[in-house]
């Protein structure tokens, strides 16, 4: 017993001691903190303010280009003025010509700049504005409609809330749809990580012939234990720096640009006074009240709203000891599967034969994910989260939808059921084919090596 | 010390080892002579429990050999390697803590033996840094290290060069001299010829040829050990 702490000591610490550990315990936090800050630190950033002169030959835009935060439109008689106007003022940007009308309606309009093409924002605000000008015209000349009456029409309040009958509770879809997937790729992707950390521990043993002496003292199934446990707490421990160093990042990108998030905070929560406004407008209501909402864009903060309120409806502690269940057993079995691949091959390119048929459960179980999506208590989820070979990373996905609790029973115990199973026949193949070299092994030799 | 009662051990439809019996005098330098592929390594790894016969026993000490008995051997077997990113020192602690030493006591004789050697400034190093002779070395330190009763070294000076075979060759006759009983793997007959005590030549399975060096080459006069072993194989 003593020594297979020792095998686990060192399996542990070479691991942990290595600057890759560590390089990676520090990417992963790294990344999520950008993916966290970015958006936030670019919708705060102050744009740099443009300047569009408009020339309207057509005589149907005349007056109507609304200037906003970050473009002041200006008038000009003339497109050859404006054309000076450009080449000789440094603060301004670009020009909006619409030339004289053929037809009734005008077909072309232009955006003319030098040297530098104007900005994103630029060209889509006036892309905007000018269907926008030309669609109130047409409502007004046509329909007799004000744009009040169009905003009026157009913009209804009604959503689709999928709920419990019995609790009246939001199912929050979205949410759990990405927390599902997040969950079961997590336990995918370590489960193979350290799985093949295992294979290759197992492999540097025998390639390197260290393995013969060290069967002198420990006995192969605690040498093989040895290293998938040392190897498993090796991705606890990268789990539990994840999660550490992934909020103190978090929090600190929140401390240092405190300015920011305020900003971005104010703006939601103006947002969200004003789309709350919303649920008692009727139609009666004063329609700039309603022009001024639509501007706000209450559909974006209005989904913001659902995933905060997605977020906290969702049963954290039980996601998260499932999660270390799954991964842990999960682990164990392939890891011990693993550990078997590694001891029949010499090199690299013959372990290819072993892996893959080792690979398929659970890329089969990533593969049919979009279906379990589609139908999370459907008969494919259910298959799938309970055999043994697919659960963990079923199980999961289908964990924040809510699944009946005889079936996360039946699941768990077939896991701790198999698990052992695997480690037996894992290890029984270990013993003999770890000091077994130059041959290439088939798998009919496995059976024979399983079944004596 | 040791005795290997009619041990047999076949891997399918092969047979390593046929009804093979020996017995190894506490205190001697025993050879383990024979071609390649003769079985003398299965022979070996069934002393150290690594694999298990199909019929026979061994008795260890005077009692049938267990487990615990293992731990009284040192074993350095023919193909030898180390764990390439390991640091020297650490791993050869590594190792003799697998064998039931504790860490100070590990520590401390590996200094000694590493001085001995003059392999200690390497006690910080990578063992992939170190060349192949100097791993050796290690490796025999590895073994030698718990003072086992049994030693078996097989083909020790593969791999060496002349002045490093050489001191091994002393440190081998040192430790008969402190009482170790050690059994010596080799097709290098000058060298078994220099060292042994008792000889056992097998070849295809069976135990040809086996008894105190001094007898057989009593039986055989005029001839090297090279040239009896060269007309036994022919037979």
């Amino acid at each position: 017993m003593n020594k297979i702490l020792l095998v686990i000591q060192r399996e542990y610490f070479t691991r942990v001691k290595k600057p890759s550990f560590w390089i990676l315990s520090l990417v992963v936090p790294i990344l999520l903190a950008g993916v966290y800050a970015i958006p936030i630190i670019l919708a705060a950033r102050p744009l740099e303010h443009a300047n569009v002169l408009v020339v309207d030959d057509s005589g149907l835009f005349q007056g109507q280009f609304r200037s906003g935060r970050d473009i002041t439109y200006h008038e000009a008689g003339s497109i050859d003025y404006a054309r000076r106007q450009l080449e000789q003022t440094d603060t301004l940007d670009a020009i909006v010509y619409i030339p004289a009308r053929e037809t009734t309606l005008p077909r072309d309009a232009y955006l003319y700049y030098r040297t530098d093409a104007p900005s994103m924002t630029v060209q889509s605000d006036v892309n905007s504005q000018l269907q926008e000008i030309l669609r109130n015209r047409i409502l007004l000349d046509v329909h007799g409609l004000t744009p009040d009456d169009y905003t009026m029409l157009t913009t209804t309040h009604i959503k689709l809330r999928t709920q419990d009958i019995e609790t009246g509770r939001d199912s929050f879809l979205q949410v759990k749809i990405a927390l599902g997937i997040i969950l079961a790729m997590l336990v995918f992707i370590a489960v193979f990580m350290f799985g093949s950390q295992v294979m290759r521990g197992v492999m540097e043993e025998k390639t390197s012939r260290i393995v013969e002496v060290i069967v002198c003292s420990v006995k192969p199934f605690q040498l093989m234990m040895g290293k998938v446990v040392g190897i498993g707490l090796v991705g606890l421990t990268q789990f539990a720096l994840w999660v550490i160093l992934s909020a103190v990042a978090v929090t600190g990108v929140q401390l240092t640009n405190a300015d920011l998030f305020e900003q971005v905070a104010q703006r939601n929560n103006r947002t969200e006074i004003a789309s709350k406004g919303s649920e008692a407008t009727t139609q009666y209501q004063t329609a700039q009240y309603q022009a001024e909402q639509y501007q706000a864009g209450e559909g974006i903060d209005n989904s913001l709203q659902d995933l905060i309120q997605g977020l906290t409806d969702i049963n954290y502690g039980l996601i998260i000891l499932l999660f270390i269940f799954y991964f842990v057993f999960g682990y164990l079995l392939y890891a011990s599967l693993f550990a078997a691949a590694g001891s029949l091959v010499d090199n690299d390119t013959d372990s290819q034969q072993f892996t893959l048929p080792l690979t398929i459960p659970l890329l089969l179980s990533i593969l049919l994910m979009p279906a379990m999506i589609n139908e999370p208590s459907g008969s494919i989820s259910v298959w799938l989260s309970i055999i043994p070979f697919t659960s963990p990373a079923a199980m999961l996905l289908r964990i924040p939808f809510g699944v009946p609790v005889w079936q996360v029973v039946l699941s768990m115990l077939l896991l701790l059921a198999t698990f052992p199973l695997c480690i037996w026949a894992a290890a029984k193949i270990y013993r003999s084919a770890i000091l077994r070299y130059g041959q290439k092994t088939t798998w009919r030799d496995v059976w024979h090596l399983i079944k004596r | 010390m040791l005795s290997i009662n009619n041990i047999s051990k076949s891997f399918g439809s092969f047979q390593a080892l046929d009804g093979i019996n020996l017995h190894v005098r506490r205190g001697t330098v025993f050879g383990l002579l024979g071609p390649n592929g003769a079985g003398k390594t299965t022979l070996i790894r069934i002393v150290n429990h690594i694999i298990a016969p199909d019929s026979g026993t061994l008795v260890f000490d005077g009692h049938p050999m267990t487990d615990t008995d293992v731990m009284q051997i040192g074993y350095l077997p023919e193909e030898r390697g180390l764990y390439k990113k390991m640091r020297v020192g650490e791993q050869a602690v590594y190792l003799a803590r697998l064998k039931g030493l504790d860490k100070t006591t590990a520590e401390q004789r590996l200094h000694q033996w590493f001085d001995r050697l003059e392999i200690n400034d390497w006690w910080n190093r990578r063992v992939e840094e170190l060349s192949k002779g100097m791993q050796q070395k290690v490796q025999f330190v590895v073994t030698v290290l718990h003072n086992p009763q049994l030693l078996i070294f097989d083909e020790p000076f593969s791999g060496f060069d002349p002045v490093n075979a050489d001191l091994l060759k002393r440190e081998i006759l040192n430790l008969k001299q402190q009482g170790s009983t050690i059994i010596f793997s080799t097709h290098n007959m000058p060298s078994a010829e220099e060292l042994c005590d008792d000889i056992a030549l097998i070849n295809h399975a069976h135990v040809v040829l086996s008894g105190p060096l001094a007898d057989i080459k009593a039986q055989n006069p005029g001839k090297d050990l090279d040239r009896i072993f060269i007309d036994t194989v022919k037979q």
